[in-house]
Parts: C-alpha cells; structure tokens; sequence
C-alpha cells in the first residue's frame, strides 16, 4: 500500500514538476508559428526523457550511487570535471531562464517590470533552500504545479481539430522557413530531455533512500509521471497553435501577448491562471536547478551534501546553490531577455546532451554499479538514437538561426 | 622524511610508455598493487597498446565509447612487472626489458 | 587491487560513515630494489587541480596560501596504514573533524554561513 502511495506522489510531483519557462515557451513559440506541426517533437524528447529519467531512478536505487559520484569514480576527475564544467554552465543559463520566469510572471501580475523582480525571485528561492527540507521541497513546489494543469482544461475547452493534432505526431517538414522549423525542434528536444531532471531525479532517488524494491514504483512514476506531464505542454502547444494560429501571429514577440493564451477560452481567469502556472512552474524549475549545480559539486568532490542537512553541516554545498543564485539573479538584472535566453538555453542543452547522457549510459551498462539491472539493447538504443539526432539538429541549426535572426 | 622519490599515481594515467629504444609501447592504464604483510606495494603496471583508455581525456573516451558500451573488444596490451619500468623521471617512464618479453593483456 | 579504479576517485569516509572528500591522489615512495610502496592519499584542490594542469596546481596553491594560510594540522595526506576497507568507498581511521575537507568545510562556514541568520 505505501509503495502505491509513494507512485502516486511520485506521479503528481512529476506532473507538478514537469513545466517551466523552456517546455512552455516552446511550445507555445512552435504552436504559434507551425500549429500541430511539432507535437512529434515533445512525443520524441518525452520519450527520451522517460528512458533517461528510468535510468536515473534505477541507477541510484540499484549502486546507491547518484550519477554524478559515479561519474567521477568511473571516468576520474579530469574527465568529470569537463562535464561537470560544460553542464553547469549551461544549468546557469537555465537557472537564469527560470528566474526570470517567475519575474514574469510578476511583472504581468503587478506591471512592475521583471528586472526588479529579479532579485526578491532569487532571495525567495534561497531562502527555500537555506531553511527547508528536501521533502518540502520536493513536495511543496511540485503539488502547487499542479495549477498549470489548466492550460490542459484550456486546450481540451478550445476544441481544437484533434485529428490535426494528432497528425502532428509524425514528422512533417515545414512549408518555409525552415531554419527556424528545426531550430524550435531542436529547441523543444532540449527543453523536453534536460539534464538536470535526471540528475535531481537521482539525487532524490537516494535522499528517499530507494533501494530495489523501488525498481517498479520506479519505472511507474517516471513513465507516468513524465508522460501526463508531456500533456501540459502538448496542451500549451495546441492553445498557442488555436489562440495565435488564426490572428496571424507567428511569432511571439511580447510577453502581453504570451499571457493571452488561455484568455479566449477562461476569460480573466485564464490571464491570472496563466501567470500563476508560469510563476509557479518556474519557481519549482529554479529550486531543483540550484539544488542539483549544488549536488553536482559536492558528489563531485565528496562533501557532504544533503537538503535536509542545515547549511552549518555542509557549507560547502550551501555555498554552491548560493552562488549558482546570484549569476541566476544577475542574468535577468543585467537585461538578458527572458524568452530569448529560454529558447537559446534549450537549444544549447540540446547541442550539450551527448556530454552527460553518453557518460550516464555508459553507467547504466557497467556491470559492477548495475549487476543485473545493467540496461538493455532497447534503452540503449533509444535514447543514443535520440540523444544523437538532438545533438545533429542543434549543430545544424543553431547557426542558421543565429545568422537568420530569430 | 621520504626515503625515496615519490610519484603520484593519479599522473601516471595516461603517461605514455616508451622502450629502450624511445619507441613508444603504449600508455599506463592500470597500476596494481598487492598487500605484502602490513604495506601495500605495486606488482605490475597495465600499459595499453593503442590510447585506448578507459577513463582518460576526451578525445580518447568519445574514441571509445562504441567499445565502452559493449560492442567490441578491448585491444591488447601488456603486463609489465614492477621491476620493468623506470620511473626515474615519471613523466616520461621507460621499459627496461623489450616488448617481446613482456605478457600480453587478455582480449575482451 | 586496481589502484586506478578501485581506489582513485573513490569516496573517503571516516569510521562513523562520514563522509570525507574522496581519494584525490595516491602517492607512491620508489625504493631501490623493492617494488614501489603506497604510502598516502592525498586530498585536496591542488592535488585535482595537478591532474589538470601543474600551472594551475601552483594556482591554487598560491591562492590557498593567501586565503587561510597554512593549513594547520589538516593533513592533506592520509597514511595508507589508516585504510581500513576499500569497497564501494574507501574506509579510514581518521575522524572526519581531523580531515582536510573538515577545516576547508569550517572555514568556509565561520567566514561565510554563520553571518547569515539560521544557518543552524
């Protein structure tokens, strides 16, 4: 009955989890500009991330090693501290794109511009962090998550033509502008596959204190869980493809006009809706981010490490999430654009994916953290194919966009 | 008060092994070592043929992660007994003996 | 006993489980005539940093020296006679308080951690 409990919560901290600033805008910026066109990609990094997020969970409960000690144990520290220095930077710039989403979010619910909501977003969420639990963390940020499920309502309420939708699952090339076509794919593969979901997923995986037994609560929780959470985000895609779609609007310049997407379908309720699932959504995103930079380090270098931990006991560790903050905060201070560093930090965690998924699968085939729970030619093979493709795309298409203009 | 020089093992991985004549033989891999009453001391070094290594820099790790992962084998190496490589200046270590004498690694 | 991969990079832990940094470096005496001996691990941001690249080990050891002075004490080496297990970590018979990692941890929590409010 608990293990029941434990998949049910696991589920809904997934779905609650799953949204924040890079899956919502881009999905929304590929419904705007190519209707149903790119459902196949969030089916397609879902997918990956499923497996990827399988993996974690079975990795920590089977060697009760997090991927990141593991990492350094197996490959030495030269070869670690690449990864390690190529995938937290790329996590700042995310961190940064999350911290300016709830400042977003501010901003349309009280017009105070986002740049002064910066730094109160920052110190709230290290606050959260200095003073609370893994569990409450955990829990608390994803359960409030739950709200974006509205735009799940709002697209189930616009009637879109489903069949189109659903058409939308196989691939299709694009009638133009193809530049950007690939680019917003590749965008949304990054965004749907990012790293530091599976890192968490792992570290978290050993604060509960998974063992074997977990292997199927496991296995429920990462494929529902990831999957019912794929549906908010398909959801966001089609009310961009039926709210923007028909005005003409193709591309999403200004947030005003971001924030109108679940208007036509609630009316004012879907404008304080949709701010309150982007607040939340990238609070959530923001806390798990500095959290896993922080657990990078300290299993990286063997300190003590631990939410539940005061920040006396691990100083170090406390210092990390601290400083991965402030360049968090600083990112949106400066003036970077929120929505143009999102949808450039997804692309580039696309073009970075071999750097911590080869490694990660290269673990999960290792007999002696594995044993008999080592990976089979499936896994392997799907999440290479993909792993790969993402990587292909973005070093394709991320310099087309850059000189095309975005 | 060390008796002797002192060589680190975390700077022999990957250093590359040459003979007698300079020619090189391939790069340290493993270092091993057994108990012997209350110290532990080295037995042999694991020199492999080709950069192949499994944990190294990059360059060699993305060379090898087809192998890593289970497809293929392992190229050969060697064994080289304590007594056969010179570590007098650890950064460039020499084999003592010639290559012929050596024992080769296993396959797969 | 594979130094290389059984003991390098491996997490190090006190008796109580703690834990303790991992084995950033092992370090061997060379005598004449016998095989090499381990004597030491070695712990340390110089010692990683070594492993990169020695210009940026005199780095960070400059820097080390400038930000707290000697490390009084906090031996950056353990002797191998104080290995009790190596497994899935490396156990030690040394208190995680007498650790290198333990006075880094300290200094960093007076300088920095205790001025902020509830730190605990």
């Amino acid at each position: 009955m608990k293990k029941a409990q434990e998949i049910v919560l696991g589920v809904v901290t997934s779905i609650g989890g799953f949204l924040e600033i890079g899956s919502l805008s881009t999905a929304v910026q590929a419904g705007a500009a190519f209707r149903f066109q790119l459902v196949w990609a969030v089916l397609l990094g879902t997918l990956c991330l499923i497996f990827l997020v399988e993996m974690a969970g079975r990795f920590a409960a089977v060697s009760k090693h997090t991927v990141t000690d593991a990492l350094r144990e197996r490959f030495g520290f030269n070869f670690f501290s690449f990864v390690f220095l190529g995938v937290t930077l790329v996590d700042l710039l995310v961190l940064g794109a999350e911290i300016g989403g709830v400042s977003l979010a501010l901003q349309l619910l009280t017009g105070i511009a986002l740049r002064w909501w910066a730094l109160p977003v920052g110190f709230a969420v290290w606050l959260l962090l200095w003073k609370g639990s893994f569990g409450m963390i955990e829990k608390g940020a994803s359960l409030l998550g739950l709200v974006t499920l509205c735009l799940v309502v709002g697209a189930v309420l616009l009637h879109p033509p489903w069949r189109q939708v659903a058409a939308g699952a196989l691939p299709s090339l694009p009638q133009g502008e193809s530049a950007h076509y690939w680019f917003l794919a590749v965008s949304i593969l990054g965004a749907s596959i990012s790293p530091y979901l599976f890192f968490f997923y792992s570290a978290g995986a050993i604060e509960d204190r998974w063992d074997e037994s977990y292997l199927g609560t496991n296995r429920a929780v990462s494929g529902l869980g990831m999957s019912f959470g794929a549906l908010i985000a398909l959801s966001a895609l089609v009310l961009a493809a039926g709210v923007f779609g028909p005005r003409g609007i193709t591309q999403l310049d200004s947030y005003d006009q971001i924030a109108l997407l679940l208007t036509p379908v609630l009316g004012r309720w879907g404008f304080w809706l949709f701010a309150a699932s982007l607040g939340i959504a990238c609070f959530g995103a923001a806390l798990e981010i500095a959290l896993e930079i922080a657990y990078r380090a300290a299993q990286g270098f063997g300190w003590n490490w631990g939410e539940d931990l005061k920040p006396a006991e691990d100083s170090g560790f406390a210092s990390v999430y601290t400083l991965a903050l402030v360049v968090g905060v600083l990112l949106v201070v400066v003036g970077l654009d929120p929505l143009k560093l999102t949808v450039f930090s997804m692309a580039l965690t696309a073009a970075t994916l071999p750097l911590s998924v080869v490694p990660f699968l290269v673990l999960m085939n290792d007999e002696r953290y594995m044993g008999e729970h080592r990976n089979g030619r499936l896994s392997n093979a799907v999440v290479l194919f993909i792993v790969a493709l993402s990587f292909v795309l973005a070093v394709v298409s991320i310099p087309l966009e850059l000189l095309g203009g975005s | 008060m060390a008796k002797g020089t002192e060589v680190r093992v975390e700077l022999l991985l990957g250093r590359r092994v040459r003979d007698r004549q300079g020619r090189p033989v391939g790069r340290i891999e493993e270092v091993r070592a057994e108990p012997k009453g209350k110290e532990v001391r080295v037995t042999e070094y694991l020199v492999g043929r080709s950069a192949m290594l499994e944990r190294l820099s990059v360059q060699a790790f993305l060379l090898t992660f087809p192998r890593l992962l289970g497809w293929g084998k392992k190229s050969g190496g060697y064994r080289v007994p304590w007594d056969q490589l010179d570590l007098a200046d650890p950064d460039r270590p020499r084999l003592l003996c010639d290559v012929g004498e050596l024992e080769g690694l296993e396959e797969g | 006993m594979d130094l290389i991969r059984d003991v390098l990079d491996k997490q190090l832990v006190d008796p109580e489980e703690r834990r303790m940094g991992k084995v950033d470096g092992l370090i061997l005496e060379l005598e004449e005539g016998q095989p090499p001996r381990l004597v030491e691990i070695e712990q340390g941001a110089a010692t990683l940093a070594r492993r990169l690249h020695p210009r940026l080990a005199r780095w960070v050891e400059a820097l080390g020296a400038r930000i707290y002075g000697e490390a009084p004490g906090g031996p950056a080496r353990i002797p191998w006679s104080k290995v009790r297990d190596v497994g899935i970590d490396v156990e030690v018979d040394q208190d995680f308080e007498k650790s290198r990692l333990y006075f880094w941890q300290e200094w960093l929590c007076e300088k920095l951690i205790r001025r902020i409010p509830g730190a605990g």
